[in-house]
């Protein structure tokens, strides 16, 4: 016999998550999930253990594992630490062991020679696209690929990430109170910075701001250098040791989470003045930012747009470039940087109701001054609508 | 490690692509612990790496190729984004281990890492890829082997702990102060992570739990959103600061008013199975008889106990031993080693079960036994 009391949790303590979206809201993303399974199809969608963006996407629960049927059926939700919501009431709970009752899960529905679709299993268009090589967890998953041997399992993440792609009202809402939060942290951030503040307590301070207003936490990008620095450093915790000094320029990416929407407000500010030979290229920087709202209206391709934005510049004998990603629930697209080319999404059209981090570069001819102001921003018939209200350009924080 | 990988009879030790804690999120630990193995062998926050046994050294890679001062690093794809599979397979082959005996870290739960994570850490289609390109190489689960070099810390990585104890301690001085009725708790939540940034921890999450004494309270690791502490409200915590990449744990409980009598002994009972499990814990002495010894603490007063203990380091340290993993058979031949280091926080209870008390913090093993990172003393702090 084990010594010690009696009672013994399953998986350890309840750790409640936000989950306050609606039942339609939960149908309407099931119902287009099966929808796009059908076209594709699949006879289910398994969002198996690893892949917890889209498991929460589909559940609300903070960590689960999901056969979806395509024929209507509802799911099989397997989750951790005695978790349920309204979205899943009844949930398969588990302590630490995922592979059997996913097997189970899928073999209970009838998938045992099914062709079942695989959220996550290889990085996708618009979600997981940062992870190429996907998120799902190597054992369990070989343990379910044996026990269902006559049954094909493929790719699909797609399926749930085009549907991710376009928000819901619920999740605009969201989204929306996320970016508030989120210019919370900038004001916090521009109140805070002065040549020789600990660039840590800066951290510090705009975290706090972004807690205390509720969000969950995501990590602020910071780049603390001086303007001419011509390498710079990101930090995604304190830059511990780091001062800031005059003409320090602090540029970040300050993120909040509501709703389970990831916002990102990304606000340079100066320590000092801007100098003169910057202000052309934060100009163009405004008009490259203006133009490309205009022009991203529903029906638009990413080429199109990728093409506009990338050529805006060369006739001021400067340089802009695209830089975008989507806003969700975390790792959505399509992404394009620096170092995405973004050949993978050319053909994907604009949608009303997608959102995301709208931020491009303008640079000097030489590239030495390169200038990305921006944040969130939702497609309407119109074209992009910012959800944020700040106005364009770089902070000059003088003190005093 | 290349020790440990020679007396398991491997030729390397292998750490592939692992799965970020955002996607895999078991537990906070274990969101942290995914990609600890290549922390630990690298400093970088997220590599694969290659280390052969006879001596050679590692081929490490990244997402960038960005080396630092321990390794230089190839990148998983030039320039652009792309699947990691191609740079481990080629590194595997390049150091001659296409029919070779492979020891693969993370794709199991191991003794003292990755405790949470039963089923591994390991990416599926970068890992199946490299196990296709190397048809005759076999590939077996060697978590251990880095797990148990982990399980013993440097004196660089003792000194990384204190201070990340101290942080956190300076954190519950904070919560302490900041905890009265009527406060918002994400008020709370922000003053205690906003005072551990600022002292340069790396950003984990505090977990909370506050409620009425005797209620349910749940856990929290976000902030508590439109949750108001009131009188009589018992706030429990796991306060964990991140310094040198090793997490630290201090835990606080405290209580917005008198404690009651009946909690009293409860109280007394923790203290003495803190300070006497910390005589206990000396080297030499197996798990199975620490959590003997703690277990039967409480019978010989009337009351009950548990042992309630996990390692310290880089994320998801073992041996875990918590109120539902107390069957943890696999652990009671692992003997306690000097440089151990642990989160020591064994649980009294009421004979009844209706009062639990837990407190505690990090405790490095010496010959001597256990000794606390941080000066702190066992006890509920009453708020009146």
């Amino acid at each position: 016999m084990t010594p010690g009391p009696k009672q013994q949790r399953l998986g350890g303590a309840n750790v409640p998550v936000w989950d306050g979206y609606s039942l339609a809201e939960r149908d309407r993303r099931w119902n287009a999930v099966r929808a796009g399974a059908a076209q594709r199809g699949f006879d289910c969608i398994f969002v198996p253990l690893g892949n917890g963006t889209d498991a929460r996407y589909l559940t609300q629960l903070r960590c689960s594992a999901m056969a979806l049927p395509t024929d209507g059926r509802p799911p099989i939700v397997i989750a951790d630490r005695g978790s349920r919501n309204a979205w899943v009431p009844e949930p398969r709970l588990t302590g630490r062991d995922w592979a059997e009752l996913m097997a189970q899960a899928l073999l209970d529905l009838g998938m045992e020679r099914a062709r079942i679709g695989v959220a996550g299993l290889l990085g996708g268009t618009v979600s997981h696209v940062r992870a190429i090589d996907g998120v799902v967890v190597h054992t369990a998953y070989d343990h379910v690929l044996h026990r269902l041997p006559n049954a094909t399992f493929e790719d699909a993440t797609d399926v749930v990430g085009m549907v991710r792609y376009v928000k819901s009202d619920e999740e605009i809402e969201s989204l929306k109170k996320a970016t508030a939060i989120a210019e919370a942290g900038v004001d916090e951030l521009v109140k805070q910075a002065r040549p020789g503040l600990d660039a840590a307590v800066l951290y510090a301070r705009v975290m706090g701001r972004l807690l205390r207003l509720g969000s969950e936490y995501y990590p602020l990008a910071l780049h603390v250098d001086d303007i001419d620095a011509t390498e710079t450093v990101r930090y995604t915790n304190p830059p511990a040791g780091r001062v800031l000094q005059p003409n320090t320029l602090i540029s970040s990416e300050v993120s909040a989470v509501w709703g389970i929407q990831v916002a990102q407000e990304d606000q340079p500010v100066l320590l000092g003045r801007v100098p003169d030979a910057w202000k052309p290229v934060i100009e163009l920087q405004r008009e490259v930012f203006q133009a490309g709202l205009e022009k991203m209206t529903p029906g638009t391709t990413m080429g199109e747009l990728i093409d506009f934005v990338n050529g805006f510049g060369a006739g001021r004998g400067l340089r802009t470039a695209i830089l975008m990603h989507g806003r969700g629930g975390g790792d959505d697209g399509p992404l394009l940087t620096p170092r995405v080319s973004g050949q993978r999404v050319r053909s994907l059209r604009i949608e009303r109701g997608n959102a995301w981090v709208w931020k491009p570069t303008a640079s000097s001819a030489d590239g030495r001054i390169s200038f990305t102001w921006g944040g969130d921003v939702l497609v309407t018939e119109r074209g992009g609508e910012p959800l944020f209200k700040r106005s364009h350009g770089m902070v000059e924080a003088i003190g005093g | 490690m290349r020790k440990n990988a020679a007396e398991a009879g491997f030729d390397c030790t292998f750490v592939p692509l692992c799965l970020d804690g955002r996607n895999l999120h078991l537990s906070l630990e274990q969101a942290r612990g995914t990609r600890s193995d290549g922390r630990y062998l690298t400093q970088m926050d997220s590599a694969a790496v290659i280390l052969p046994t006879d001596g050679r050294p590692p081929i490490v890679i990244n997402d960038r190729g960005e080396g630092n001062a321990w390794t230089e690093a190839r990148p998983a794809m030039q320039g652009q984004r792309g699947s990691w599979a191609p740079a481990m397979a080629e590194a595997l082959l390049e150091l001659g281990f296409e029919g070779a005996r492979i020891g693969v870290s993370g794709l199991r739960r191991g003794r003292v890492t990755h405790t949470r994570a039963i089923e591994g850490v390991i990416n599926h289609s970068s890992y199946v890829e490299v196990v296709r390109r190397l048809p005759n190489a076999t590939f077996e689960d060697a978590t251990d082997v880095v797990g148990f070099v982990r399980y013993i810390k440097s004196d660089e990585e003792i000194a990384a702990l204190r201070r990340g104890a101290a942080i956190a301690a300076a954190g519950i001085e904070a919560m302490v102060a900041g905890a009265r009725p009527g406060v918002p708790l994400p008020e709370l939540y922000a003053q205690v992570m906003e005072r551990m940034l600022e002292l340069g921890s790396e950003y984990y999450p505090l977990a909370l739990y506050a409620g009425p004494m005797g209620g349910v309270r749940p856990r929290f690791e976000d902030p508590p959103i439109d949750r108001v502490l009131g009188p009589d409200y018992l706030i429990t915590n796991e306060t964990d600061a991140v310094w040198g990449q090793l997490i630290a744990q201090e835990l606080q409980p405290i209580l917005l008013g008198p404690i009651p009598d009946t909690w009293k002994p409860v109280i007394e009972l923790q203290r003495d199975m803190f300070y006497a499990g910390m005589e206990f814990m000396k080297p030499g002495v197996t798990f199975g008889e620490l959590i003997d010894f703690t277990n039967d603490m409480g019978r010989q007063r009337g009351m009950l106990s548990l042992i309630l203990i996990h390692g310290r380091g880089h994320g998801n340290d073992g041996p875990l031993l918590t109120p539902q993993h107390r069957r943890e058979e696999h652990i009671r031949s692992v003997v306690v080693q000097k440089g151990n280091v642990w989160v020591w926080k064994p649980i009294a209870y009421s004979a009844d079960e209706s009062i639990e008390f837990s407190w505690g913090g990090c405790v490095l093993v010496t010959d001597r036994g256990g000794e606390q990172l941080v000066d702190r003393r066992p006890g509920l702090v009453s708020i009146q």
